[in-house]
Formats: structure tokens, C-alpha cells, sequence
């Protein structure tokens, strides 16, 4: 079936998805799992198993599939736990108002580098190329130019910060010896 | 924009216009020959669009997959029954090769380092 795996194509891989298979795997290996997807460029199976306090995942190598056998049809709530596991982890919870504030921040201090940005609703465009979103952190720029994505990410990351706020966002420190104003 | 994954370019240089699904680009030709039969360009158009379909969403699923992965520990089940773990990085476009940090290998502990999928059977994390 090896050879068959890797030419099934994206239709017959589909129906795999969300149902509970074993793989055979190699010569002598077996793998049992929710079936989270197939990826179409190396037909690597990615494999899902439930645990009490989270869940336990394997990918298998496309190249490395020698069988795979349905055991279990997909059901609706199996399926939607499996939808969720896939989702961006959970953006921050800041406040509007504070969010608004940090916008604002950036917003100026890219401006005072000369860096052509403006506001689009909740994030910030820069150069048309490159979008900031919320919390508006290094990480959070995102564009398909990486040149202009270096370049803004280590330009937010030297940003002189009133407020320091760690990744958590579980606590808001604020450092000494500023006043509230946001004026750089 | 959806946050973007973390890809890795290879110094070789693929053909800018191709992102891993064109099958006529040289590189793929050259390294990813198998997947290139699974096409059904040659059937009809709306069967082609079905399937493209059909690649969009899995592909995007195995993209967040590999998102969650970001910084976790892994273990990489290789052949010989050798089992290594490393902090996962990133993958190339064409999943030929992952980018690790902090490989445990019988040998001592490589900083960074680059892993052929081709010598990987499988790997696994926990959430």
C-alpha cells in the first residue's frame, strides 16, 4: 500500500480526516489515533490521542505509511475537539482600552522612525506589506515580505517600553522613574 | 493575515513562483517526485477544484499542526529504532527537512540542527 499512500491524493486523504484509524507503520510498527490530517505536499499522517489533561500527538512520515485502516467513523464531538486543538492559542486578554493604548504606542513611535503605518481597525498597516495585530508585540507583525518583517520586528523590539508587560499578560509591571505620559 | 508559520529557507533556492504544490517546478520534480501522479489536472476542471479544495484544507491543518509544535519538545522516532528528542523549530515547505534546537543525540547535545524528514519515521508531543 506504500506507494498507494503517497499517490491517493487530497480526496481520498480527506476522508480519512476526524476518523479513528491504525496505521501500519514500517515493517513492525502500529499507531492507533484520531486522524487530525493529512498533509498533501509529504502525505505525513498526523495523529491524535486524548489524554486526562491534554492529548498526545504523532505525526508519521508519509514516506513511512504502509497501511492505514479505518476503525472508528468521525463523530461530532470527536470531530470539534479536534477542530479546536487546531485553533491559534488564545490572543491576549487586555482590555480595549489598554490594547487601544499600546496601538497608539507603536503607532507612534514607528511613525517617529519615519515608517509609513497607519491604523486599520484593530491592527496597524505598515508600508501596505506588513500588518501588526493586536497585542502589537514583535511576534505579532505579519507579512509576506521578509525583508520589511525583519526590519519592523527588531524596530518594535527596541521600543523604549513605559510598561512592561509579560507574555502571560498575568501581570503588568511598571518601571520606575517614568510618569504616565506616553510621549517619547 | 493569518500569523504565518515558520518556514525555512533552504539556501538552495526553490523557484519563487512555486509553493510546493506545483509539480512542474524543478525542485519538486527533483525531490518530491511522488506526490506529483496524485494530480488530477489532467481530469476535469471541477474535479481539479474539488481536490484543490481538498489539499487547501489539509494543508492548513497540518500547518497549524506543525504551529503548535513551535518551541515544544519532541521526540523523533528515526530508523534503527533510534529515538532522539529536540525543541521543534520549523519545517521547509516541501517537509523535507525540520529545524531543531537542543538535539539530544547519543553523541552530546547539538545546539541547532537540521533533521532529513527521509531518515524520520515519525514523531510525537504531548499538548
Amino acid at each position: 500500500m506504500q506507494r498507494g499512500w503517497l499517490h491517493s491524493g487530497p480526496l481520498l486523504w480527506l476522508q480519512y480526516v476526524d476518523k479513528n484509524v491504525k496505521l501500519k507503520v514500517g515493517k513492525h510498527e502500529e499507531h492507533r489515533g484520531w486522524l487530525l490530517t493529512v498533509d498533501p505536499v509529504s502525505a505525513s499522517v498526523v495523529l491524535v490521542n486524548f489524554r486526562e489533561d491534554g492529548a498526545s500527538v504523532r505525526v508519521v512520515m508519509g514516506h513511512a505509511v504502509e497501511d492505514v485502516e479505518v476503525l472508528q467513523e468521525s463523530d461530532p464531538e470527536t470531530a470539534e475537539r479536534l477542530r479546536l486543538f487546531l485553533l491559534p492559542p488564545t490572543t491576549s486578554s487586555l482590555d480595549p482600552e489598554e490594547l487601544s493604548r499600546r496601538r497608539m504606542g507603536v503607532y507612534r513611535w514607528l511613525e517617529k522612525n519615519r515608517v509609513p503605518v497607519e491604523e486599520d481597525g484593530d491592527s496597524l498597516r505598515v508600508a501596505g506589506a506588513l500588518t501588526i495585530l493586536a497585542p502589537y508585540r514583535p511576534e505579532d507583525c505579519c507579512s509576506s515580505n521578509q525583508i520589511i518583517l525583519d526590519r519592523i520586528q527588531r524596530l518594535i523590539q527596541s521600543q523604549p517600553h513605559l510598561l512592561k508587560v509579560d507574555p502571560g499578560f498575568d501581570s503588568i509591571q511598571i518601571l520606575p522613574g517614568f510618569s504616565g505620559s506616553q510621549e517619547l | 493575515m493569518a500569523t504565518p508559520v515558520s518556514v525555512l529557507r533552504l539556501p538552495k533556492g526553490p523557484d519563487p513562483n512555486s509553493r510546493g504544490f506545483d509539480p512542474n517546478s524543478p525542485r519538486f520534480v527533483a525531490l518530491c517526485r511522488t506526490s506529483i501522479s496524485t494530480s488530477a489536472a489532467e481530469a476535469d476542471a471541477k474535479e481539479l477544484q474539488r481536490e484543490q479544495r481538498a489539499r487547501s484544507a489539509l494543508r492548513e491543518r497540518f500547518l497549524r499542526c506543525l504551529l503548535t509544535m513551535t518551541n515544544k519538545k519532541v521526540q523523533f522516532h528515526m530508523h534503527e529504532k533510534v529515538d532522539v528528542e529536540a525543541t521543534f523549530g520549523a519545517s521547509d515547505i516541501d517537509v523535507l527537512n525540520f529545524q531543531v534546537s537542543d538535539l539530544h543525540t547519543p553523541i552530546g547535545v547539538q545546539k541547532e540542527a537540521l533533521i532529513r524528514c527521509q531518515d524520520v519515521i515519525s514523531f510525537t508531543f504531548d499538548m
